[in-house]
């Protein structure tokens, strides 16, 4: 596949009293995992909705696989919301078969490949049993698999992995990894940025509406500039703090205690800082400059502040 | 296509699924049985014939009368039919009150083989006043006690009208009645039916849209904002166009309905045609009446109310599917339906206004309102046939208000069902037409 599968040009959303997305464009290329990143409340969802079709912008224009309307095209598309939707009373397994037909693949096809992802996913024994008989984790994956039944071109994935224990987790990061391997396009937003930084191709992250960061994982990681120290303290690392609370040497500290991640004051400045942590008798189980962590770029380029989100946004027509 | 056929299984198959489904399918039946059974129980008479006990203080021949006419009453017809009664008669000229006294006793045993089931007491106030006592067990049984009352009247009123010198027979001869029986004609045929089953059958179909509609037209309601409140509309919206949602949910809520409904028809009529065999076989005797009657339907009617049914549960059940997505919970949507509900009762009650003159001026104009149209067009043809013309018109009318409401309700279920938070207004419904 070549060229953008989703195109999102200078579009603004606004709902009562807040603008949700102020003249965003993004650019999905064909293949690959995408993140789409943002705090609480930055408008991901919003934006994902407004791919999907199911609000329309107030300004700017938004084509998806070429089309303007996602809707005719949704048999190529795999969506999974961020509120979660389930027929509580519908045994598993019928759910996903309709799920499959309403994005128009037969009805015996859609049965099949019910059966096959609940094997994949290791809840084969459920698929009889009524939705609201599962653990919210089993029904996220009946939610998961009713977004990649139809074989979709695109999955669009709004937070997949929120609530999800660890071994979930991983098990959902492999199929994702895997549809991606296939050239299939994944598109899917999220605030935990481990996991974006693990398995995201290209970013884009966004604050309060407008977009802060776009770019390669690579380029944007090489842009923020190699100016991170990652150090590990084994003795006086009270002394080290004093070094590293030095403003004409450090820029930026993130302490953890035993250790710490630095943003240096200038470029080239690495050896100064060692010599200095040398001269004070600290011990150092570490010292490595390295990339900045996709948390820290996070953190540098949306502020503290916009980590408190503003109020729950609403859709409102 | 495709895909409204999926929407349509899965709101058929879900619902019929449901214990709530079996209980109402299988109550209703049930109530029809009890419907049948429970009045024969009421109006069950004693089976065998009754040893009865005539104290006697009439001072001419009247006692001796009404016992000869007591015993030639039979059960049921023809000669060989045994007696109803065994009629032991004891003249206790002015002592009737001790000689009663002295045979209570005696009635009303358990052991049914002795003394008397009942006392009739006579005296010349019976003539006088019209007065006359009985005691027994069987006070209660109605039928009982019409029949013996009817065994004596003629004997009490022969006896009155010879004192003033009137021939009894000659009397009942003039006040014979006149027993005004109705036929009913439709199309200058006649179709065996009376005027009551008529006016039942017209009843009858009226109430079934009406008490579709309030039932199912709510269900579809109520789904939709259940779907709104539970996100799955998301999925339905990235899927499905609004128009193959709701369509696919009215009409497989329509299905629902007319099966369930399907079933409790068969099941009355199987226990209407079938009511004295219920009975007999439960060891009730046929009164001869028929306290739960059913109407039959002709072909030509059935098809007029299948159509007229279908096209006016499509049309209110668009517009209940409406007031579902403008709702966030069902407290707003109950609020919110009583517009439409005010026309289902108007609809409903319009059937007992024109029934009376199911040809009227009035009866004309409101066949050809769309939301009357499928309770007034079935009540008139059951009473008589319509021309062809008028029930296409009629027809057609109702289609083209059914398309025009589709067609609004559509737009603002492709707004409202993904609006959540709060009511919709007036105001942004009227938005949601016009932009959507």
């Amino acid at each position: 596949m070549n060229g953008s599968v989703v195109k999102v040009e200078e579009v603004t959303k606004r709902f009562a009293g807040h603008t949700a997305v102020e003249r965003l464009s993004l650019e999905v290329p064909g293949g690959g995992i995408f993140g789409l990143l943002g705090p609480n409340g930055a408008g991901k969802s919003t934006t994902i909705r407004m791919i999907m079709n199911i609000i329309t912008p107030d300004q700017g224009r938004i084509s998806v696989l070429g089309s303007a309307s996602s809707r005719a095209l949704s048999g190529r598309i795999g969506y999974l919301p961020e509120e979660r939707g389930l027929y509580k009373k519908m045994k598993v397994v019928d759910q996903l078969t309709f799920f499959g037909e309403a994005k128009g693949i037969t009805r015996k096809t859609a049965r099949v490949k019910a059966g096959e992802w609940l094997g994949r996913l290791g809840i084969s024994d459920w698929a009889v049993k009524k939705v609201e008989d599962l653990s919210k984790g089993m029904q996220q994956k009946v939610q998961f698999i009713g977004a990649l039944l139809h074989e979709p071109d695109l999955v669009i994935l709004d937070e997949p992995f929120s609530g999800l224990d660890p071994v979930n987790s991983q098990v959902m990061k492999d199929v994702v990894v895997d549809i991606a391997r296939q050239g299939k396009t994944v598109l899917f937003s999220t605030h935990i940025m481990e996991q974006a930084e693990k398995m995201c191709d290209r970013i884009v992250i966004i604050s309060r509406g407008r977009k802060v960061v776009d770019g390669s994982l690579a380029e944007v990681k090489r842009d923020f500039g190699g100016r991170h120290v990652a150090l590990t303290f084994t003795r006086n690392a009270e002394r080290a703090g004093r070094v590293l609370a030095d403003r004409s040497l450090v820029a930026k500290l993130d302490d953890y205690g035993a250790t710490a991640e630095v943003e240096l004051a200038a470029p080239g400045d690495p050896d100064r800082l060692l010599q200095t942590l040398v001269r004070e008798e600290v011990g150092l189980a570490r010292f490595e400059v390295v990339e900045a962590s996709l948390q820290s770029i996070f953190i540098a380029k949306v502020g503290v502040e916009a980590a408190t989100a503003p109020a729950k946004e609403t859709v409102h027509a | 296509m495709h895909k409204i056929w999926a929407v349509i299984r899965r709101e058929f198959v879900e619902r019929v699924r449901t214990r709530a489904f079996l209980l109402s399918t299988i109550l209703f039946p049930l109530f029809m049985a009890a419907m049948v059974v429970i009045p024969g129980f009421l109006m069950s008479r004693s089976t065998g014939t009754q040893r009865l006990a005539m104290v006697d203080a009439t001072s001419d021949q009247l006692g001796q009368r009404m016992a000869a006419s007591l015993s030639a009453a039979r059960i049921g017809r023809g000669e060989a039919a045994p007696p109803r009664y065994v009629v032991t008669r004891i003249p206790a000229a002015d002592r009737a009150v001790a000689v009663r006294d002295s045979l209570l006793p005696m009635t009303g045993r358990s052991r049914k083989l002795e003394g008397f089931e009942g006392i009739l007491v006579v005296t010349d106030s019976t003539v006088t006043q019209g007065k006359a006592e009985y005691f027994g067990a069987n006070v209660a049984s109605f039928d009982d006690m019409r029949e013996l009352e009817q065994t004596i009247r003629p004997i009490v009123i022969g006896r009155r009208l010879e004192g003033l010198g009137v021939d009894l027979d000659q009397v009942m001869k003039s006040v014979q009645g006149i027993d005004l029986v109705t036929n009913k004609v439709a199309d200058g045929k006649l179709t065996g039916e009376s005027g009551a089953a008529t006016f039942a059958l017209a009843y009858a179909m009226g109430f079934i849209l009406y008490f579709s509609l309030l039932i199912f037209g709510t269900q579809v309601m109520n789904s939709i904002v259940e779907e709104k409140n539970n996100r799955i509309v998301e999925i339905l919206a990235s899927s499905l166009t609004p128009f193959q949602m709701m369509l696919g949910k009215v009409v497989g809520v329509g299905l629902v309905a007319l099966l369930q409904i399907g079933i409790w028809a068969g099941a009355a009529t199987f226990f209407s045609a079938n009511q004295a065999k219920i009975l007999g076989a439960l060891g009730i005797a046929s009164t001869g009446g028929t306290p739960l009657s059913f109407p039959a339907m002709g072909p030509g009617l059935l098809i007029v109310f299948l159509v007229f049914f279908s096209l006016g549960f499509l049309l209110y059940a668009a517009m209940y599917a409406a007031v579902g997505a403008m709702s966030s919970t069902t407290q707003d949507a109950g609020q919110l339906q009583m517009p439409v509900m005010m026309f289902v009762l108007v609809g409903f009650f319009s059937v007992f206004a024109l029934i009376r003159d199911p040809n009227g001026t009035a009866a004309h104009v409101l066949s050809f309102v769309p939301m009357l149209t499928p309770f007034v067009i079935p009540m008139r043809y059951s009473i008589s046939p319509l021309p062809i013309l008028e029930l296409f018109t009629a027809i057609a009318v109702t289609v083209l208000g059914l398309l025009a409401v589709v067609w609004i309700a559509a737009r603002i279920y492709r707004v409202g069902i993904l609006s959540y938070g709060k009511k919709a207004s007036m105001r942004d419904m009227i938005r949601w037409i016009r932009t959507a």
